[in-house]
């Protein structure tokens, strides 16, 4: 999915530093998770957070992810794509306690 | 004298309301006997429950939550409890009194509160000073996952050649049915020598 014409096979320990930093910045990101959650919830009095946060999240999209790619087109698509974001929402805000790390990767592991 | 302990997330909190067991030689700060709970959400009504009511109702949210992320159909439904989306945002929340002529009490959540109240579970689980006994998503051992990634990677890497080489059979297998026009034009020239 990632713009790159060099496809590398991740370790078990760089997965699990990855999984790390996630879950670290899911915790000190969670003020504002639970916001863009709150404004797709009251879109019609508090639409601003949510549409700043989709619009950059595209742009990070379109910078970093190979757009032919059909799941980035899935992703792109702004029809579609909300489920898509809020299921990961979801999942990070859920992962923020002290065994956040173990959730996360059992998460994963189910996706 | 009774031990309370509260563990907040954002719009939500959580009581514990017990004592310690001190047949086990526990400390005195700890909660073994849990003789009250709450649940606060703001803006909601109160959710209190008798001690028996608290592990299944943190078992709901906990496989509720983890059905809404795996994609699987968000619904669970219990004698006590029920749960079920009532879109992508809003989660219909039946909460069953044991009581007899006691009506159910409704409440609906956005996910913002289902987190919170979810961190506030998290929170009391992993408690040092409460004893509990809920639902733990399943763990899977890392050999095992690591084990069938590398069967699917296997298969993967067999599975691109073979139908490649299946492609080629059939379509090649197309042209049998074509004459040769070699073998023709030497049919006519034994036909004709001349």
């Amino acid at each position: 999915m990632r713009k790159s014409y060099v496809t590398n096979n991740i370790k078990l320990n760089e997965f699990d530093a990855l999984i790390r930093i996630t879950v670290e910045m899911s915790k000190y990101l969670y003020p504002y998770i639970r916001e863009i959650l709150k404004s797709k919830e009251d879109f019609e009095d508090n639409s601003v957070i949510w549409n700043d946060f989709n619009k950059r999240f595209i742009e990070l999209i379109k910078e970093r992810f190979n757009i032919e790619s059909v799941r980035v087109k899935k992703l792109l698509n702004q029809a579609e794509n909300d489920e898509i974001i809020i299921k990961y929402l979801l999942t990070l805000s859920f992962c923020i306690s002290n065994r956040g790390y173990q959730k996360l990767k059992n998460f994963l592991y189910d996706f | 004298m009774q031990n309370k302990l509260s563990f907040h997330q954002s719009s939500a909190s959580l009581e514990i309301i017990g004592l310690p067991d001190y047949s086990n030689n526990e400390n005195k700060d700890q909660i073994s006997i849990i003789s009250q709970w709450k649940l606060t959400i703001v803006d909601k009504p109160l959710i209190e429950g008798k001690i028996e009511h608290l592990g299944p109702i943190m078992d709901a949210f906990y496989i509720y939550s983890n059905l809404l992320i795996k994609n699987e159909i968000p619904i669970y439904k219990s004698k006590l409890i029920d749960i079920k989306a009532d879109n992508l945002h809003i989660h219909n929340i039946v909460l069953k009194s044991s009581k007899p002529n006691v009506k159910p009490l409704v409440l609906k959540i956005g996910n913002s509160l289902l987190s919170d109240t979810i961190n506030c579970f998290d929170q009391l689980n992993e408690s040092p000073n409460v004893r509990i006994k809920t639902y733990v998503p399943k763990n899977i051992p890392q050999k095992l996952r690591f084990g069938l990634n590398k069967k699917a990677k296997f298969f993967n890497f067999f599975i691109t050649p073979f139908i490649a080489i299946c492609t080629l059979i059939l379509f090649s297998s197309s042209f049998i049915y074509f004459g040769n026009p070699f073998e023709n034009i030497e049919k006519k020239e034994l036909i004709n020598p001349d």
